[in-house]
């Protein structure tokens, strides 16, 4: 009940610390002002001015020291933010005392200026508390991060070409000095109408002259210049982007059409095919899940390093795992238990030139988190291939050199993330590589066994030039 | 006794000594107010500097230098073969098809490509040199190769192809120096160097940075080019031979066996380790992995290194030359390597410096000699890498120091014997593969003539950068400390180029 009250009572902290800093700074005012005889205030006003504003300072650190308690705050600007406000109680009381025994020398003006001091640094870390520490530098970065993020588009050809190819751009190099929020050189770009209206220079895009607008000019000066657009240390247009900007002012800088009523240049193809959601290459599936994994086993991880077996985290901060029986190659089944307490972190696991058999497989098959496994001139079999379908995220399987078969390998039809499946050395031919295809739709299948014909020009040497 | 005896005697008394005195009451006193004050001093300065409290972007333990690491990311590439053609190969007779260039040969070159330039041996007005060579588009990714390659035009759709390259060194030595170790001068650590002291290397038994070089010879910057430069010198590139004893003076020598030598090696490795306890030197331990090492690879390093026991179809597709130390041996060589868990390996060739002074420099002889010679070996590595699995971790880099001009070079000023291009920093074609490099791409352009980058262009540190982000490392933050400040590999700039990743 206590802690409710005095919370309560604290609550009041954010209404009451506006007194002291409006009263307070009015006394101090007041009292610099005094030195001039045609502002003097009498006496008593500063006086009683200064002793509400320093009954009020004191209110203020009380109600804010109760508030404090509910450690709803950042501790050390809370704390902070304390001393500082006791410190402006205690600086007012001094300058009250001194206005008080009416001496008006150096230390008491020391005394207002500190005052003053801690009155905006009090101010300031209050004020940092409540709306945050960034609220005030805010407004200064840049737009670009603040912008919601544009809609893939699925197709380009029927994007509109203003909105969808020449707008991004804007947005991200030009809007935070030319927008709604701030326009410099009198220039707004964020909408049509005044974006070809131009700044106070006059235009900057004359539709169907890329060449003599102001706008591409800017942008194609050294980076050096004073007048090139964005300035130096902004974000810079990118080659594409510029492209794209000479091409829809050259073809009218128009705000309506759609990017297909447009002639496209063969140049610009592959520019614009490249803003196509689809297009873009399909980033290479990550080998290392995103969710995080706790710690693997510091003594499984011992084990097998004494083995000789290297585990390492794939990368620093990271605990997921890769193994390598590189410098292992006479362990066998046995030895390969040891991956057990750590199947939940193995993504990575090369198992070639070892000794293992499907029993190893037996194993592997609960490190249900691998991506990567290569099991290269080993001696594991159709058998023991049938173990690893759980294995559902697996991307890469390399079984060269073994003597697994195409009906032992499209039992793995549940391995739905596999990228590559590496057969070379098997005693899969190309005859079998029609069934794996439709088996494995998404997945490269390569049998190897790649051969260079033979050509004359591969072991002779010319003496003089050809004659053609 | 004698004058002389007497004068030894005393020397030997002097040394005495001074390693006596080296050891008094205060010389230890003044040694530790020195050390005290030095060490005060130090954790002072440090609590200045602005670094202070980051962790280093690399643990380095000296009593496993080699030991594998971890890069900042989960990397694409495991390992890195790199095909270095010293000399610099015509981009004009290989990928950059120029047929405006045809239309030009003989002709005086038009001042404006020469004003303000300055070229390592072209001197007053040469004339333009058409390509010397047909040209076809290959492959789904449509890649322009020409007829000196006709088995590598069959791979193009495995490749990442980097047309407009750049350098600003237009010699040999420096522009090797700036493509190996991101500096055109002397001192910094090479490529192998930077990416072995970031992630060690996985096979303990074999070195971690491999450096084969065709014919055993050096190219124009010398060994720097695999050096560690400020690194530790545990990271620097192992030089090995395809042919014989892999790594010289691997053999025991006569009259020692196995035993005596491990004795011996443990008895070297004890003085190092007093040596250690007292200076505190790290090197000591690396010296004393490296002996380590050198025990373990006398039996590890013969067999991996021994290519004759591939199988025949291997050695047909690589057009392997037995008993050779050339470049096709040496590709072979690699690819065991990498599948062995070695790191880096770095190739050299040489002979690619098509100035026209001989035959064997001449741009319709000799470059087409080399082009036979590489062309063959380089394919076969693709798709035997390629079948193995091994080149979805492997990456795989290609390219020599610069590019060739568009005109014919003029020694002198006078036309020289044959056909031949001088050295050409400003656009030149490098290749990726594997290791999360897209594949069946063509990024950059040059202009009509093949002269100068129009789009897309990249420099040594761009392939510096992308090298590093594909081992997982973030080029900015890899760092070492050195003389005061922070060194990367590509020093102030470099960017990784996005185009040709996954």
């Amino acid at each position: 009940m206590l802690l409710t009250v005095t919370e309560f009572i604290g609550r009041f902290h954010p209404v009451l610390v506006h007194l002291p800093i409006g009263i307070l700074l009015i006394g101090i005012l007041l009292q610099w002002l005094s030195a001039y005889p045609k502002y003097n205030v009498s006496e008593p006003v500063i006086k009683i001015v200064l002793l509400i504003g320093t009954f009020s300072a004191i209110l203020s650190c009380i109600t804010g020291f109760l508030l404090s308690g509910s450690g709803d705050y950042d501790d050390d600007l809370v704390s902070w933010h304390m001393w500082m406000g006791i410190g402006v109680a205690a600086a007012s009381l001094l300058f009250m005392q001194r206005i008080l025994v009416k001496k008006n020398d150096m230390v008491t003006k020391a005394t207002s200026i500190s005052l003053l001091m801690l009155i905006i640094l009090t101010g300031h870390l209050g004020g940092s508390l409540t709306h945050g520490s960034d609220y005030l530098t805010a407004s200064l970065e840049p737009i670009s991060d603040t912008l919601p993020k544009r809609k893939p588009i699925a197709n380009i050809q029927e994007a509109n070409v203003y909105n969808d190819v020449i707008q991004p751009v804007l947005q991200t190099k030009c809007y935070s000095c030319h927008s709604a929020r701030r326009q410099k050189g009198g220039l707004r770009m964020d909408d049509p109408q005044l974006l070809m209206k131009g700044g106070k220079d006059g235009e900057i895009i004359l539709a169907g002259k890329s060449d003599q607008s102001e706008m591409v000019k800017r942008l194609l000066l050294p980076r050096e210049d004073e007048h090139h657009m964005p300035p130096k240390a902004k974000p810079q247009v990118n080659e594409r982007e510029l492209a794209l900007i000479h091409w829809w002012i050259d073809q009218g800088a128009d705000f309506t059409k759609k990017v297909k009523d447009l002639p496209q240049p063969e140049k610009l193809k592959p520019v614009l095919l490249a803003l196509q959601s689809n297009h873009l290459q399909p980033k290479a599936p990550a080998t290392v899940p995103a969710a995080s994994v706790e710690k693997g086993d510091e003594n499984a991880i011992r084990a097998l390093r004494e083995a000789g077996v290297v585990v390492v985290p794939v990368a620093q901060e990271s605990n997921y795992l890769q193994a390598n029986f590189v410098t292992a190659p006479n362990l066998t089944d046995e030895q390969v238990n040891l991956l057990l307490p750590l199947k939940k972190q193995l993504v990575w696991l090369k198992l070639s030139d070892t000794k293992i058999s499907d029993k190893a497989l037996a194993t592997i098959s609960g490190c249900t988190n691998l991506t990567l496994l290569y099991l290269n001139n080993t001696a594991i079999t159709d058998k023991g291939l049938a173990l690893l379908n759980g294995l559902h995220n697996l991307q890469v399987l390399s079984l060269v050199g073994t003597k697994v078969t195409a009906a032992g390998v499209s039992q793995l039809d549940s391995l739905k993330k596999l990228q590559s499946l590496y057969l070379y050395g098997t005693g899969i031919g190309k005859e079998d590589t029609a069934l794996l295809r439709k088996r494995f739709s998404k997945a490269l299948i390569d049998i190897g066994g790649y051969s260079i014909p033979f050509l004359e020009s591969d072991t002779t040497r010319l003496s003089k030039p050809q004659v053609k | 006794m004698t004058q002389k005896e007497i004068h030894n005697q005393r020397l030997v008394k002097e040394a005495e000594e001074a390693m006596i005195r080296m050891h008094t009451r205060r010389h230890f006193l003044k040694e530790c107010a020195m050390g005290f004050g030095g060490l005060a001093l130090g954790s002072l300065l440090q609590s200045c500097s602005l670094g202070a409290g980051k962790p280093a972007a690399v643990d380095f333990d000296p009593a496993h230098p080699l030991a594998p690491k971890l890069p900042m990311f989960p990397g694409k590439a495991k390992s890195v073969i790199y095909l270095h053609m010293a000399g610099a190969p015509s981009q004009l007779e290989m990928f950059d098809y120029k047929p405006e260039l045809m239309k030009l040969d003989g002709q005086d070159c038009p001042p404006s490509l020469l004003e303000g330039k300055r070229f390592a041996f072209i001197r007053g007005v040469p004339k333009m040199l058409g390509p010397q060579a047909k040209f076809a588009q290959y492959g789904q990714s449509g890649a322009w190769v020409s007829e000196h390659l006709p088995h590598f035009s069959k791979i193009v759709d495995e490749i990442s192809f980097l047309k407009a390259c750049s350098s600003d060194q237009f010699n040999h030595a420096p522009a090797q120096l700036l493509m190996q170790t991101g500096g055109a001068r002397l001192g910094r650590p090479s490529i192998g160097s930077w990416v072995t002291y970031g992630l060690g290397t996985e096979n303990q038994n074999l070195p971690g940075f491999v450096v084969l070089t065709s014919g055993g010879k050096f190219p124009d910057a010398g060994k720097s080019v695999w050096g560690s430069g400020f690194l530790p010198s545990v990271y620097q590139g192992v030089q090995c031979r395809s042919e014989g004893d892999p790594v010289l003076f691997i053999k025991d020598p006569a009259g020692m066996d196995r035993d005596l030598r491990k004795a011996s090696i443990d008895a070297i490795n004890k003085v190092n380790e007093e040596e250690y306890k007292e200076y505190n030197d790290p090197e000591i331990l690396s010296r004393i992995s490296q002996y380590e090492m050198a025990y373990k690879m006398q039996i590890a390093a013969p067999e991996v290194m021994n290519i004759n026991n591939e199988p025949q179809y291997i050695h047909d597709l690589y057009g392997t030359k037995p008993g050779k130390a050339a470049l096709a041996n040496n590709i072979l060589l690699a690819r065991k390597l990498v599948e062995k868990g070695v790191r880096f390996v770095q190739i050299f060739d040489w002979g690619w410096d098509s100035h026209g002074t001989d035959a064997s420099l001449a741009i319709d002889i000799g470059f087409i000699n080399k082009c036979r010679e590489v062309d063959r070996a380089m394919t076969a590595l693709i798709l035997d890498l390629k079948q193995r699995g091994l080149l979805e971790e492997t990456l795989v880099v290609w390219g020599g120091e610069f590019g060739r001009t568009p005109m014919m070079e003029n020694r002198e000023g006078k036309q020289n014997p044959f056909k031949g291009r001088d050295h050409h920093v400003e656009a030149f074609t490098m290749w990726m593969a594997g290791g999360g490099i897209r594949k069946g791409v063509t990024y950059g352009e040059t202009d009509e003539i093949g002269y100068s980058a129009i789009s897309g262009k990249v420099t040594p540190h761009d392939i510096q950068a992308t090298l590093l982000n594909q081992l997982g490392f973030d080029h900015e933050k890899f760092t070492y400390q050195y003389q005061g400040r922070p060194f990367r590999l590509t020093d102030v700039s470099g960017k990784v180029i996005e185009e040709i990743i996954t």
